[in-house]
């Protein structure tokens, strides 16, 4: 794999570090009036989702990590993997259940999803913003309650609890925006 | 800010700055921008402009800092003089840096380094930017934000010292390593401080001051961890210079860029020494983005 240069870190190239591949999240520059330019650089290790800090003197070059981002179609989990397709030439990927800890109260059969690789194994996937999940428990609802006056929680068919209002009953479908485990409506 | 306000406001700023020094009798000089040398510090490149295409080739290089143009005046018997000017300096990177900025330089006769900061504070009262004053040498500092013994630490314990902290330790030399340290463990601390003196630099990162000892007679001004300024005990003899620029000429062939030469016409202009002064270079950019 390439070595990238201080000079050409960006948002979102991914580096190796500590054995780890990493994401450049955020990049700062500081070059002193009598010395040299450094990059102060945020980084997240996509193996364990941890951020962490480096610091490089401008110039340096650090190895690039062979990750890549693609496009699969959920497919269907077997107990202790969840299996991906990529649709383009369905290739198929088997993601252990312990890589999914993030994610696996979205993942809804057929949905397209973003899968990161890393020499090509999968090592995370990202879901579509927004699910459709249905309601398989929450405490009856109080009729003529709108959205926005406070809700109560529901447990969705993919194991996930949500905040949803007052009048979603069980069996309802409805939209969750992934990055923030919100109830995003009904359609 | 429209663009009316920001530009009263600068030009009020530029008018509180000749009247600060017009009441203290320091007159502005301009000197010249384009210069037959370069400028030799290592990590400072000049941006080389080609000048009289028709005549004869000859290069020319856009002033890094007035510095040298007006210890020139001050060797002539100039007195205390500033100068408001535009520097370019090429290869700049970062939020904070740029090709080109606005660079107020003054030198007081007979001053020491702690009497010129006191009249730094005296100029940013003038300016309205007020705030508590720190003053910390650079070894304070150190002490004080990361428990490093800064003058006492040879290379490679400080290479250790850098590990540990998961920093870069791929340096040519000492003072960059310093420089650096500071950089990332110092400079975020001085964040929380309006105004901070950093003063006694390592005799290493001595630049153009006096050398006592382990420490040189140079600061830095902070505001809110944005250096601001840099000021000397300015070295006074011909020797002294020559000295100076050979070693940083040296780091520039080690690190393989570009060559310069000696300032020659400064070092002959240096007959008689330079009267003993100290002087600062003030950022004005920064200075005026760091005024609400």
């Amino acid at each position: 794999m390439a070595n990238y240069s201080t000079s050409q870190f960006k948002n979102g190239l991914k580096l190796m570090l500590d054995g780890n591949p990493c994401s450049i999240i955020n990049n700062e520059i500081r070059k002193p009036g009598k010395g040299q330019a450094s990059n102060k650089v945020k980084l997240k290790d996509l193996i364990t989702g941890k951020t962490l800090e480096k610091t490089f003197k401008s110039g340096e070059s650090v190895e690039g990590a062979d990750v890549m981002e693609l496009d699969m179609q959920y497919l269907y989990n077997d107990g202790s993997e969840w299996n991906f397709m990529d649709p383009n030439n369905f290739d198929q990927y088997a993601i252990n259940d312990n890589a999914m800890d993030d994610v696996r109260g979205y993942l809804v059969e057929q949905d397209m999803c973003v899968v990161t690789l890393w020499n090509d194994n999968p090592i995370s996937v990202t879901p579509p913003n927004h699910v459709m999940l249905e309601v398989v428990d929450t405490d009856p609802g109080l009729k003529g309650d709108t959205a926005g006056t406070g809700g109560k929680p529901a447990t969705m068919n993919t194991g996930v609890v949500v905040q949803v209002p007052l009048f979603i009953s069980i069996g309802e479908k409805v939209k969750v925006d992934t990055r923030t485990n919100e109830y995003a409506g009904r359609t | 800010m429209n663009m009316r306000d920001a530009l009263k406001k600068r030009d009020n700023f530029l008018a509180q700055v000749r009247q600060f020094f017009s009441r203290q009798g320091v007159i502005e000089v301009q000197t010249q921008q384009l210069l037959d040398t370069p400028a030799a510090d290592v990590y400072i490149d000049s941006i080389a402009m080609q000048v009289n295409k028709d005549i004869e080739k000859k290069s020319k290089y856009l002033h890094t800092s007035p510095e040298l143009e007006m210890k020139k005046m001050l060797v002539s018997g100039s007195g205390d003089i500033y100068q408001i000017c535009t520097v370019f300096r090429d290869n700049e990177q970062g939020a904070q840096n740029f090709n080109e900025f606005t660079m107020l330089e003054y030198y007081r006769l007979g001053f020491d380094m702690h009497q010129l900061m006191d009249d730094i504070v005296k100029l940013l009262d003038a300016l309205e930017v007020r705030g508590r004053v720190s003053k910390l040498s650079y070894a304070q500092a150190f002490f004080e934000y990361s428990d490093i013994d800064i003058l006492n630490t040879d290379f490679e314990a400080l290479k250790v010292i850098a590990r540990k902290y998961g920093l870069s330790v791929d340096f040519e030399w000492i003072e960059d390593l310093q420089i650096f340290l500071f950089t990332h463990l110092i400079e975020p601390k001085l964040k929380d401080l309006p105004l901070c003196f950093i003063y006694d630099y390592p005799a290493m990162q001595s630049a153009l001051a006096k050398v006592e000892g382990q420490v040189a007679h140079r600061f830095e001004l902070y505001m809110q961890g944005v250096e601001i300024a840099n000021g000397y005990d300015e070295l006074q003899e011909a020797e002294a210079y020559q000295q100076r620029f050979g070693s940083e000429i040296n780091k520039r062939t080690v690190l393989g860029k570009v060559s310069v030469d000696m300032d020659k016409d400064f070092l002959s202009s240096l007959k008689n020494p330079l009267p003993q002064c100290s002087g600062v270079a003030i950022g004005i950019d920064r200075l005026l983005s760091q005024i609400h």
